[in-house]
């Protein structure tokens, strides 16, 4: 049997909605705690990323070198370590999860801005701005698709790194996967990978929504897997 | 006021120390008298206009809205603002169904107009403009120069221009101040003494070599001495025009007076005396000068495209007032050069 | 921190090293392989790249043990599964690279190269893709660097590498080996996208040095 013919047998078998461990609760768990970890990464490296990219110099300079480092580090291994030490707490997932999360928003933010035309940044110094109002008025504004791109990677990343760390004891869609795999049954493997990949897509599809909403006419961008 | 002089001579920085985009080591700028470093840079910049080279035009913002920019931030209401964006969009020559499209869609030429309306929004005593028209091709940069002198004529502000384009500084300054290579002024002077009265070598070198007839550009024609000796209308006949002894002579319309070609008398001579001048075969005028509004550069060269040796000098209407030989020419760019001598130069 | 672990499991970390290097250097290299004809077909053919983006947009946001799951009726718990999975990562990095390399070509050089006589195959290989090198490189570098630490996710399916030392040392609430784990994941990253660094420098000597 295939891969979609296993999932979707499981998937549309009736026990395996209802009940504590079911489909529903562990979709919302997994939206939970991405959304949770992905919003306070994004109120972090947001800030951060703009207020680097506008003053540029050396910090701007760790930044974009720092861009592939953040690739390198293993998710499992930060996961793993974590729970060594602290046992299952929310500190194990969520530290993680948020500082795996932070990398492409930080990177998308500083280059979103510092990547403004020269031309425009004088303009608007030029015209009168004051700090704030050339960031947040121009240069954010022109920034944003680039911006947008980085929380988007930032989504798909977490929500991929919460599948993982059911390895660690958290709920969502990875328990599927890890306890199907633990007792060799691949019915719910499958069907948990699957209903993660249609969470994935849901993911980008919600950010191409927000993209065509947010982004000013004067500016639709294309965007690269980051 | 323009700044002009070779790459890297500092005229870009000096202008950016006026509205403090650049902060002077040494020395004071002083603008309506008071010092610029005793306000904010902010607010000051507020109040002087700015436009660049490469219009830094926001491209999130419609045109009208980059328009706005200033008065939106000293605090007028959107609408009050872009009410006065469209008023603008006319001042400067441009329709106003462009005032919703953004500035990609807008050529080079447009773009650059709407960087200077952004610059006079807010109706700036000053305004400083850092090459402006480098950015755009020749034919559009000429139309470009022309709207910014009849903007002047009609608002009267404060300009300080800078451009590394001799010619440009001379087209549109009032004032032109020439920077030497590190920095230094090399003169300042309005631009037809730096014509005609060239500091040293390196200000005549920078100039250009036909400064003498250049300068003429800007001497008037209104006291020329004209001749109406050789101008007759169509309708005389051969004889008279030989009997007046001219070697060439210019064929007007009788009714409008508006010249029609010049004829050689050799080849008259040819044809019998009662002839029409209208019958005879003229050879094309070159162009003529309006007497009194154009320069003298322009009546010398309307004599040199003439098959006459001699310009034809006409009225706002185009009526023949009469012709200028080389030798009154002469006479009339000598008068002029003694004038400026006994006016001294002018500051 | 038992540093004494270390050289009495030596061959065990040496073994896990080696078999996460191959499973993070092949996949790499494959994908380039494969996205090189593909990025020159979408450089060369406008129409066929959006289409293309977007599939590579939506495949890279699978998560990747999900599309190690989704390989095994076909392949096992095999090396080959992770090896696959993470060739198709790196392809979806690396052949946007090829495309936005080539097309970053000026077109004076390329419209030059032309009127010189080249042919399209000559131009092809001795102007258009020696000049996309390292904008190729860029991508095969995050090609490299995420597929080594991607690889430690294969041990979730059984599939060795350096991984198992996450695995074990979580089960056994033994740190010392998750930092080694860890140590040498990093390592092995750097030291890779430190030699292709080398590589684009030997193969552009023509670009100055930064």
């Amino acid at each position: 049997m295939s891969f979609f013919s296993w999932a979707w047998d499981w998937i549309t078998q009736g026990a395996n909605w209802h009940g504590s461990g079911s489909i529903p609760p562990q979709v919302l768990a997994h939206v939970g705690y991405s959304g949770l970890s992905l919003l306070i990464a994004a109120l972090v490296a947001v800030p951060a990323g703009v207020v680097i990219g506008h003053r540029g110099g050396k910090a701007a300079i760790v930044v974009t070198n720092f861009a592939n480092a953040w690739r390198a580090i293993p998710t499992l291994g930060l996961l793993t370590l974590l729970a060594v030490y602290f046992g299952f707490s929310p500190l194990t997932w969520l530290l993680p999860l948020v500082a795996l999360g932070i990398p492409p928003i930080l990177v998308n933010a500083c280059e979103g801005v510092a990547g403004v035309d020269p031309g425009v940044r004088d303009a608007a110094r030029g015209t009168g701005m004051t700090t704030w109002q050339q960031i947040v008025q121009v240069e954010v504004p022109i920034a944003l698709p680039l911006i947008l791109v980085g929380v988007r990677t930032s989504a798909i990343f977490v929500v991929a790194t919460a599948t993982i760390a059911a390895e660690i004891g958290l709920g969502g869609l990875g328990r599927f996967i890890i306890d199907g795999l633990a007792s060799s049954q691949y019915a719910p493997v499958a069907g948990g990978a699957l209903l993660v990949v249609i969470l994935a897509i849901c993911v980008l599809a919600l950010f191409a929504l927000i993209s065509r909403l947010v982004i000013p006419p004067g500016l639709r961008d294309q965007g690269r897997p980051q | 006021m323009v700044l002009v002089g070779p790459s890297g001579c500092g005229k870009t920085t000096s202008l950016r120390m006026i509205n403090r985009l650049v902060e002077p080591t040494e020395g004071t700028i002083l603008l309506g008298g008071a010092d610029i470093r005793a306000r904010n840079p902010a607010q000051l910049r507020r109040g002087i206009g700015y436009v660049i080279q490469q219009t830094g035009l926001f491209p999130h913002r419609t045109v009208e809205d980059n328009i706005a920019t200033v008065p939106v931030l000293t605090g007028w209401s959107r609408k009050k603002a872009r009410d006065r964006a469209r008023e603008l969009l006319t001042l400067v020559g441009l329709d106003q169904d462009l005032a919703r499209r953004y500035p990609h869609q807008l050529s080079g030429g447009q773009q650059q107009r709407v960087g200077v309306a952004r610059a006079l929004a807010a109706d700036p005593p000053v305004l400083l403009m850092d090459e402006p028209f480098s950015a755009v091709d020749p034919v559009v940069r000429a139309s470009l120069q022309d709207q910014l002198l009849s903007l002047q004529a009609e608002l009267r502000k404060t300009i300080v221009l800078v451009t590394h384009d001799i010619e440009e500084a001379i087209k549109v300054g009032d004032l032109v101040a020439l920077f030497r290579p590190h920095g230094t002024l090399a003169q300042l002077a309005p631009p037809e003494e730096l014509l005609a009265a060239p500091a040293d070598d390196y200000v005549a070198g920078f100039v250009g070599f036909d400064r003498g007839i250049r300068r003429l550009s800007f001497v008037r024609t209104a006291g020329l001495v004209l001749g109406t000796g050789p101008v007759l209308p169509a309708d005389a006949t051969v004889a008279k025009a030989l009997a007046a002894g001219e070697p060439w002579i210019l064929i007007t319309d009788p009714q409008a007076g508006t010249p029609r070609g010049w004829a050689d008398a050799a080849r008259l001579g040819a044809l019998p005396g009662d002839t029409t001048l209208g019958q005879a075969a003229a050879e094309p005028l070159g162009h003529t000068f309006t007497v009194g509004t154009d320069s003298l550069r322009a009546a010398l060269d309307a004599a040199v495209l003439s098959p006459a040796g001699q310009a034809v000098g006409v009225d706002g209407d185009g009526r023949v007032l009469g012709v200028a030989t080389f030798d009154q020419l002469r006479v009339a760019i000598q008068a002029a050069d003694a004038a400026d001598d006994r006016e001294g130069p002018r500051s | 921190m038992m540093w004494s672990w270390i050289p009495g499991n030596w061959s065990l970390i040496w073994q896990l090293t080696w078999e996460n290097l191959k499973l993070g250097v092949l996949p790499a290299l494959y994908g380039l392989v494969i996205s090189l004809p593909l990025g020159i077909i979408a450089a060369r053919w406008r129409w066929f790249y959006p289409p293309t983006l977007t599939v590579v947009n939506i495949v890279y946001a699978i998560p990747s043990i999900a599309l190690f799951v989704a390989l095994i009726p076909k392949f096992g718990l095999t090396d080959t599964t992770v090896i696959i999975a993470l060739t198709v990562f790196s392809l979806c990095v690396i052949l946007p690279n090829v495309v936005e390399g080539m097309r970053g070509v000026p077109a004076a050089v390329t419209q030059a190269a032309t009127a010189m006589g080249y042919g399209p195959l000559r131009r092809l290989a001795l102007v258009e893709l020696p000049l996309a090198i390292p904008v190729i490189i860029a991508g095969l570098r995050v090609g490299v660097v995420s597929s080594i630490s991607l690889a430690s996710v294969g041990q979730l399916i059984g599939v060795s590498s350096l991984g198992y030392l996450f695995i074990d040392g979580l089960q056994r609430s033994f740190p010392t080996e998750i930092y080694v784990g860890l140590v040498l994941v990093i390592v092995l990253a750097i030291i890779c996208d430190l030699i292709l660094v080398a590589v684009r420098r030997a193969l552009t000597p023509w670009l100055a040095r930064s």
